[in-house]
């Protein structure tokens, strides 16, 4: 019989069906969910993370190895129906309206949801209230705004400044990124934080949620 | 097939073999018809449907073969490029290669100083000039961004400034379909109308699908418009190889081709015959920095696929050369912008740009601008490839030097020696005439170099009423705008 510390080893190792396979085996055999998650996929997750800041894994395995937990969580929580899961917080992250680079974005959302943050992926393009009614709707305590060009960064505090507009810039925490995008613009515009790269985005978020 | 060379089939850089062209022409339309693309936009979509597209429930796009094989047949497969003054200058088709500046770097390296800082109107201005002057350069571009004018007017300015400060046609990047409207407007007005515009053009626009499969609106309307105004245009994917598109290049190729045809078959179905670009590039997503890189060898090999393909397809050929992820003036921007550049080169691609490109197209350096200009000149020596008729042969040459004899005061050495490759920055003296004349270095020599260019090289300036005209597009643009000075 499989034990946790295997489940946290498929993690590593971004076995989806193993995971599985091991979470239904072991909840069969009467394992607390939450034990399963917090104890066997969580630390998984973690150790992976530690091994992509050494260099010796690479995000690409790191995405799987996300997929590989999720897939595990999804079925411990299907046993703990009602029980919220502590999420680290809630992220509405989106491309600001002009603009239609994705890529960076998409890979701060995913390491964002690997990292145990709820995001909400609002796509490119996004104009100024969308932003707002989703903080609204997912009660979201970080906005995070990609901007490449040059010419949509000004969307970036369009945004901040509709989010004060509707008495919520107090609620939640603004970052900003993509190519063109420096700290100094972010100390200009009010934004709370910048980061030059996914990573960095991931520890940011973790240390202002 | 053609390659670059002169002389028969002596050099050629042949990089799929026709099976591999067939089996990738087949990927692409089984991902166009299986697959199928998202459209932003109504007219394009409405053109496709007429043309025999199939749009499902989901609204996505889907096109047949037959579609793409019209559209093949009846696109041009070549086209010649004017300069400002009316002369024909570069001629897309078969291998010749042509090679230009970018567009829209954020940070302007300095070349004296080495600071790095944004563009001022000036500092574009000035190094659009240094195009204008480097011989082996054949288009501008438009430089750097400028962060002292009104955002919304940048695209404008740029172009005011290419017809200002060079001759040389251009490549334009246009964030929208009127702006491309205005930028015609002052093509139209340097180049002596709108009807010679049409006929003998002087600029190509760039526009791009949104990979994986997506059509934004802006590009597909510049596409229209341009086949409408049959502006020389290309639809090229910018890959970011593992995340827009897969990360094996047969699989970029695959889908970044099915992107160009089916950019090919809306533009082809809006005019037939309109001129249109074939091409695309690569910027693979290094999965330990998360940053995407230019001039690394895979996008090289990308390359080669696509002037194959542009071949195959019977179509002008866009892409890269000159470029690199180094972020300074450094031996590692000299090695991958060198091997761009030759590699560009032997592939025979018709358009290649970005040449004085490093943190892969965020700063532009005018240092490797100029030395590109003396490693493009090499290359094209290459190109010429050799010569084997009797007079290169020398058969009689040797006859008349004999063993133990000398060629220096032979008549074929005097006749033939000029056709040599001569440097224009490279240093071929001795070490002490080279010590004598103060031991200069490359980087130093092609400081001089862009000095003396940028003190004295005047391009052919414009015609008053011509500038007056142009200034007064930027002008109604401005109060279109509501932009207030
Ligand atoms: C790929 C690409 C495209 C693709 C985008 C495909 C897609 N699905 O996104 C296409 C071909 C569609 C494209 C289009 C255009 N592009 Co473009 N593009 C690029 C390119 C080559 C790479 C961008 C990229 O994806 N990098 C990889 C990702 C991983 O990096 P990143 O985006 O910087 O993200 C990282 C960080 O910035 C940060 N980050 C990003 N977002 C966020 C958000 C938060 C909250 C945080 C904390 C951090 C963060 O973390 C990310 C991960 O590490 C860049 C050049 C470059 N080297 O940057 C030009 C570039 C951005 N594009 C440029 C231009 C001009 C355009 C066009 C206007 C060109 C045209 N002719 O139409 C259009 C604009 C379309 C539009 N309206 O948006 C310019 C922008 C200049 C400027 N600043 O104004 C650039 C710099 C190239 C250049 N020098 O010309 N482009």
């Amino acid at each position: 019989m499989a034990s946790i510390r295997d489940l946290t080893e498929y993690v590593i190792q971004a076995d989806i069906e193993k995971v599985k396979e091991t979470t239904a085996a072991l909840l069969a055999a009467g394992e607390d969910p939450l034990r399963l998650i917090n104890e066997g996929l969580i630390p998984g997750i973690n150790e992976v993370g530690e091994r992509f800041k050494e260099g010796i894994m690479f995000v690409p395995e790191m995405m799987m190895s996300a997929q590989a937990m999720k897939a595990g969580v999804d079925l411990a929580k299907e046993k703990i129906e009602g029980v919220d899961i502590p999420t680290v917080g809630t992220v509405v992250i989106g491309t600001v309206a002009g603009d239609l680079h994705d890529i960076g974005k998409n890979l701060v959302s995913m390491m964002l949801d690997s990292s145990g943050f709820n995001v909400v992926d609002l796509g490119v393009d996004v104009p100024a209230d969308k932003f707002v009614a989703a903080v609204k709707e997912h009660k979201a305590s970080i906005v995070g705004l990609s901007a490449l060009l040059t010419t949509t960064m000004p969307a970036m505090k369009e945004v901040i400044d509709a989010l004060k507009e509707s008495n919520l810039r107090d609620q939640v925490k603004v970052v900003i990124g993509g190519a063109p995008v420096t700290q100094a613009y972010a100390d200009e515009i009010g934004a709370d934080g910048y980061a030059p790269d996914a990573a960095i985005a991931v520890e940011l978020c973790k240390k202002i949620a | 097939m053609e390659y670059a060379s002169k002389h028969g089939d002596g050099i050629a850089f042949r990089t799929l073999t026709l099976q591999q062209l067939k089996d990738i022409h087949s990927a692409s339309c089984r991902i166009l018809d299986e697959v199928g693309v998202v459209v932003h936009h109504d007219e394009a979509v409405d053109l496709l449907k007429k043309g025999g597209a199939y749009i499902d429930s989901n609204g996505r796009t889907h096109i047949p073969e037959a579609l793409i094989k019209r559209a093949l047949h009846s696109a041009p497969s070549r086209i010649t490029l004017y300069n400002r003054l009316g002369e024909p200058v570069i001629w897309m088709e078969k291998s010749n290669v042509h090679f230009g500046a970018g567009s829209d770097t954020l940070v302007y390296l300095d070349p004296f100083t080495g600071e790095r800082r944004d563009w001022t109107t000036e500092e574009v201005a000035a190094a659009i000039r240094v195009v204008d002057a480097l011989p082996q350069l054949d288009f501008v571009m438009s430089m750097g961004l400028l962060s002292d004018v009104d955002k919304r007017m940048i695209n404008r300015i740029q172009y005011a400034l290419m017809l200002k400060n060079s001759v040389k046609p251009q490549v334009v990047i246009a964030e929208d379909a009127p702006t491309v409207a205005d930028i015609t407007e002052m093509a139209a007005a340097a180049v002596g109308g709108r009807e010679k515009l049409k006929n003998m053009p002087h600029f190509v626009l760039y526009c791009e699908p949104t990979s994986p499969l997506q059509l934004p609106f802006e590009s597909v309307d510049k596409l229209l418009y341009a086949a409408e105004n049959k502006i020389p245009v290309n639809f090229a994917c910018g890959a970011v190889e593992g995340a827009s598109t897969p990360v094996t290049v047969a699989g970029t190729v695959a889908q970044a081709n099915a992107e160009a045809l089916c950019g090919l078959v809306l533009h082809q179905l809006k005019n037939p015959g309109a001129p249109f670009l074939y091409g695309f590039g690569g910027s693979p997503l290094d999965m330990r920095t998360m940053v995407a890189c230019y001039a690394v060898p895979e996008v090289l090999l990308l390359q080669g696929c696509v002037c194959d393909l542009s071949r195959f397809y019977s179509l002008p050929s866009w892409g890269y050369a000159g470029c690199s992820s180094s972020k300074d003036f450094d031996e590692q921007a000299i090695t991958e912008a060198t091997m761009f550049t030759v590699m560009g080169a032997l592939q025979g691609c018709n358009l290649m740009h970005d040449v004085f490109y490093i943190e892969s197209g965020r700063t532009g350096s005018l240092e490797l601008l100029v030395l590109m200009d003396e490693v493009i000149s090499r290359a094209r020596h290459i190109l010429k490839g050799v010569n084997t008729t009797p007079e290169y042969l020398a058969v009689e040459a040797v006859k008349r030097v004999g063993p133990g004899g000398n060629y220096m005061g032979d008549a074929h050495t005097a006749k033939h020696f000029r056709e040599k490759w001569q440097p224009s920055l490279s240093d071929f003296s001795s070490y002490s005439s080279w010590e004598a004349a103060g031991s200069k270095s490359m980087r130093e020599r092609i400081r001089e170099r862009l000095r003396s260019i940028m003190e004295e090289h005047k391009p052919v300036p414009l015609a008053p009423e011509v500038e007056e005209k142009i200034d007064a597009v930027i002008k109604q643009a401005e109060d279109r705008l509501g932009i207030k000075l």
